[in-house]
């Protein structure tokens, strides 16, 4: 697609920019109309005077201010739309950008929506606070399959052991904490690197072997890991298999202060995805590519692809493991299930139900997935003389969803999505479709 | 794509990956008799050999699938799950009178009918359309065995079942250099020790297994050569099934049934194929008990020192570590 030549240089910015200014007049309205408690000053003031606002049941300025901008936005994207392929740089900017914006402004918009509809407060006990929790969920799993999906759907490494790098996040920050008391950054920091460390040792061993080896390498490594974390000899440390819980600071505490907590896991999720997709459209990523879909070609034409599938490997256990921490600061606790194969399952199905190889398929496939276990929990289905209880039978319906995928949709919803746009749009061109 | 274009192996590696493996056994024995006593000697050993035919049945099916068809079967240990349900299914489905010996019979045959079947059937309708997408194979036993396993518990439920009586000449006990081991599990090494050997002759004696030996060499060659190959992968998925599925009924009068124990073996059976190198099914039985016996030693380590069987699962996994550090293609894999 021929790009407008004249887009001047602020263009790229430009987005970005009004985000940040229409989350800054929410609060802005907040603080100006806040009623902060008496006394209270400097950052704590600032604080209370937006609680006294956002904290309120039901519609506030605050979900009003919201809706109105999202309102905005979807129009000006339709707008951008209307006006048709031969316009101003800004239009197309819109048609590019824009809809990713709709669904961050929704995100953040999220809890005071709910809170609105169900008259409930976004900063104590019902259904908003109920919610907040399901979605952060959803964020960390998100960011979980995101970080796999590097792996799986760009470098075409496949692993079985992805839960190692999510449930070493938990452990490391919580025994970190609990056992040598070290503050919350010091211990995250701590984290990262081991798992930095992990992910290298990993690919040092098993990337020596080549393909399937690996896969089964990494099923092997998880169960080790497994295996130790429940094992009675450890008890004294890891708590066994009933885990342990520790202490975090007020201000990350999911239980007082879940909105914030909220907005943490939101910012850690962009953040991996723009990571993920800035990498994968640099040079370096470019090779992973060419590595998952040749590999002897890649190293025929002088890559050295161990280096490249080692930066995927490690990158990608390092955001899983980020994943991990914030879990593990979620439930100010961790236990073996974190570390259990149930962890690589989700990422490996959120990757392929959303789209391997895409970049917003994971966090589809995440989303979807864990708000339909969530909604439909409780529901009883009854096919005939059978009685269906979603909420039991909630593996085996995943179990069938990866056979109907890989069989009919390998390239999931957003692959799917993607390739009938092209063909319609080459079929509207008057051309023929792709073949 | 792995095994197509590689040279054969030379027999001086197979000596040298003979003697690693015949120094690693006796090393472990060594090992027995300087910490137990004659008995616990004995019963280390043959409970090794217990667990590596039962490892060797699931390992079995797992190994020749990947050297012919180049597929992970990871449903393979929940095909070992199945036979045991569908041989309790048949032993308590068999009308009032019949003998113990005739149900138990009946239950074995049925177990490795019913695994030939859901093996050939998931490989005609399932795995087929994936030969060209390795990776999404993998997925997909990966997600059969979720599935296969959930229906088992929903139907069932997650508790699993009492085990069913075996006949009353295997539901003994004898004595052993002071100690007391089960018969029914020398059945169990039996049963293995007899596939193992019915295995290796089908491969290298029968017109079938120089087929099957000749398609891990190179398939695309054998079907130049006029051959169905297809139909032969199928036949080949099938049996690596219907094994699994004997060695699932095998087990389960001392085992019990319940839905996760297929999970359970097929770890150790990944581990036992990839030590024995992939494709080389020889390398496979060798291994198996190897790793039945350093199982074996470790329990009976933990047992007596530490109270706590942690070393049993580790023991196992580290082996498997440092095989593939110093030998990244197994003990009897190709370079």
């Amino acid at each position: 697609m021929p790009e407008p030549a004249h887009r001047p240089a602020i263009a790229n910015w430009l987005l970005p920019l009004v985000l940040v200014l229409l989350l800054a007049i929410p609060l802005g309205a907040a603080v100006a109309i806040g009623e902060p408690e008496v006394g209270t000053a400097g950052l704590a003031k600032f604080s209370s005077a937006i609680g006294s606002v956002a904290c309120a049941d039901g519609i506030t300025p605050v979900v009003t201010i919201l809706l109105i901008e999202i309102g905005v936005a979807v129009l000006a994207v339709v707008a951008a739309f209307a006006v048709g392929k031969r316009s101003a740089w800004l239009f197309n900017l819109l048609r590019e950008q824009g809809a990713q914006y709709i669904v961050l402004l929704l995100l953040i918009a999220i809890p005071f929506i709910i809170a609105w509809q169900t008259d409930s407060s976004v900063c104590s006990r019902g259904k908003s606070y109920f919610w907040q929790s399901v979605f952060i969920e959803a964020f960390i799993l998100a960011t979980l399959a995101i970080s796999y999906n590097l792996i799986f759907g760009f470098a075409g490494v496949i692993s079985f052991g992805h839960a190692a790098f999510f449930g070493i996040g938990a452990y490391a920050i919580g025994l970190l904490i609990l056992h040598l008391e070290w503050p919350l950054g010091i211990s995250v920091l701590a984290t990262l690197i081991i798992s930095t460390a992990m992910g290298v040792l990993v690919s040092v061993i098993a990337l020596r072997i080549r393909g399937l080896y690996f896969a089964i390498f990494t099923l092997v490594f998880a169960e080790i890991f497994f295996v130790l974390a429940q094992n009675r000899i450890m008890t004294e440390i890891t708590g066994a298999e009933d885990g342990f819980t520790f202490g975090v600071p007020d201000w990350i505490n999911a239980t007082k202060n879940r909105l914030t907590f909220y907005y943490l896991a939101l910012v850690f999720l962009i953040f991996c995805y723009l990571l993920v997709r800035q990498l994968v459209n640099s040079p370096t990523g470019r090779v992973m590519n060419a590595i998952r879909d040749n590999e002897d070609r890649a190293l025929m034409l002088g890559y050295n692809t161990f280096t490249y599938k080692t930066l995927a490997i490690v990158l990608a256990g390092v955001l899983a493991s980020g994943a991990g921490i914030l879990r593990g600061l979620l439930n100010k606790g961790a236990s073996p299930n974190v570390l259990g194969v149930g962890f690589t399952i989700d990422p490996l199905l959120m990757t392929l139900v959303g789209g391997a190889g895409t970049f917003s398929g994971p966090v589809i496939g995440a989303f979807l997935l864990r708000l339909v276990e969530q909604s439909l929990r409780d529901t009883v289905l009854t096919l005939g003389a059978l009685q269906v209880n979603i909420g039991e039978r909630w593996f085996l319906i995943l179990g069938l969803l990866f056979i109907v995928i890989v069989i009919a949709f390998p390239s999931g919803i957003v692959g799917t999505i993607q390739s009938s746009w092209k063909r319609w749009q080459a079929r509207r061109r008057g051309r023929d479709g792709p073949k | 794509m792995t095994t197509s274009s590689e040279p054969i192996l030379r027999s001086s590696t197979i000596r040298q990956s003979m003697v690693i493996s015949a120094l690693f056994i006796g090393g472990l024995l060594v090992a027995n008799l300087l910490l137990f006593n004659p008995g616990q000697v004995s019963v280390v050993v043959l409970s090794g050999f217990y667990q590596g035919m039962l490892f060797f049945l699931v390992a079995a099916g797992f190994s020749i699938v990947f050297g012919l068809l180049d597929v992970l079967n990871l449903a393979q240990g929940s095909f070992f799950m199945l036979g045991a349900y569908i041989g309790f299914a048949v032993y308590g489905a068999l009308p009032e009178g019949t003998p113990i010996w005739a149900r138990f019979v009946a239950a074995l045959l049925s177990a490795t009918a019913g695994g030939a079947l859901l093996g050939a059937l998931t490989e005609r309708v399932l795995i087929r359309p994936l030969y060209a997408r390795p990776v999404f194979q993998i997925v997909l036993t990966f997600g059969l065995g979720i599935v296969f396993t959930e229906i088992i518990r929903s139907i069932y439920g997650p508790a699993g079942l009492i085990p069913v009586e075996p006949p009353a000449a295997l539901d003994t006990t004898f004595p052993i250099l002071g100690a007391r081991f089960e018969t029914y599990r020398v059945f169990i090494i039996a049963v293995g020790a007899v596939l193992m050997a019915a295995i290796l002759l089908l491969l290298k004696r029968t017109r079938i297994g120089i087929i099957i030996r000749a398609g891990v060499q190179d398939s695309e060659m054998v079907e130049a050569l006029g051959i169905n190959v297809r139909q032969i992968f199928t036949l080949v998925f099938a049996l690596g099934c219907a094994v699994a599925a004997l060695g699932g009924m095998t087990a389960a009068p001392y085992l019990g049934a319940y839905p996760s124990m297929g999970d359970q073996f097929l770890l150790s059976a990944v581990i036992v194929v990839v030590l024995g190198g992939m494709s080389s099914f020889e390398g496979t039985a060798i291994a198996s008990i190897l790793v039945g016996l350093t199982r074996a030693t470790a329990e009976q380590i933990s047992l007596q020192y530490l109270r706590t069987p942690v070393l049993a699962s580790l023991s196992i996994l580290i082996i498997m570590v440092i095989v593939l550090l110093v030998r990244p293609s197994g003990l009897f894999g190709r370079e």
